[in-house]
């Protein structure tokens, strides 16, 4: 078995990931069986926020990746143009 | 059919399936909590297999067999190595 700070991410991991696939299941697929009245609608957003937030999320990673491989090119280019 | 064929195949029946049956081509009159589950359906198809494969990388992280003996083995020969070649002449 993996040791100290290993197993702290993994699980940390884990743990995210499944409180994510809970919230989001509730959200997108029990609330529209839910009556409007009940108190349990006060924890979730709007529900058009469910498709909005991970498409904004996507993005922003698209945007990240895009970036770093920019840097790291641009970094590669230095050095071989400093070795030339 | 190559891999890619397959799974842009069966991507485009799901997705016409669902576009479909969203803009209400077909003409059916589904109950209203259907409809509300159906049009957000490919986003929640895709943060599940985000979180899935999320919890899978961090479950094989946490339960990696480690080689204690082995790592410190390893790393007292790469020492031996660099002295070695250090003595050889070759310059790090």
């Amino acid at each position: 078995m993996a040791t100290g700070t290993d197993q702290v991410v993994g699980l940390g991991l884990v743990a995210v990931s499944l409180i994510i696939f809970t919230y989001y299941t509730a959200w997108v697929i029990l609330l529209p069986f839910i009556d409007n009245e009940h108190v349990i609608h006060k924890f979730f957003l709007p529900r058009a926020y469910a498709v909005a937030i991970p498409l904004a999320a996507g993005l922003l990673l698209l945007l990240f990746v895009g970036l770093f491989i920019t840097y790291i090119m641009l970094k590669n280019q230095r050095v071989t143009k400093k070795a030339q | 059919m190559t891999k890619l064929a397959q799974w842009l195949w069966a991507l485009a029946l799901l997705g016409s399936a669902w576009a479909a049956l969203t803009m209400g081509a077909l003409g059916l009159d589904l109950p209203s909590p259907c409809r509300e589950v159906l049009w957000p359906l490919p986003a929640y198809l895709l943060v599940s297999a985000g979180c899935y494969a999320l919890g899978t990388v961090g479950y094989r992280v946490a339960t990696f067999h480690d080689c204690e003996d082995a790592a410190r083995e390893l790393q007292s020969q790469i020492q031996e190595a660099r002295a070695d070649l250090a003595r050889r002449g070759l310059r790090f």
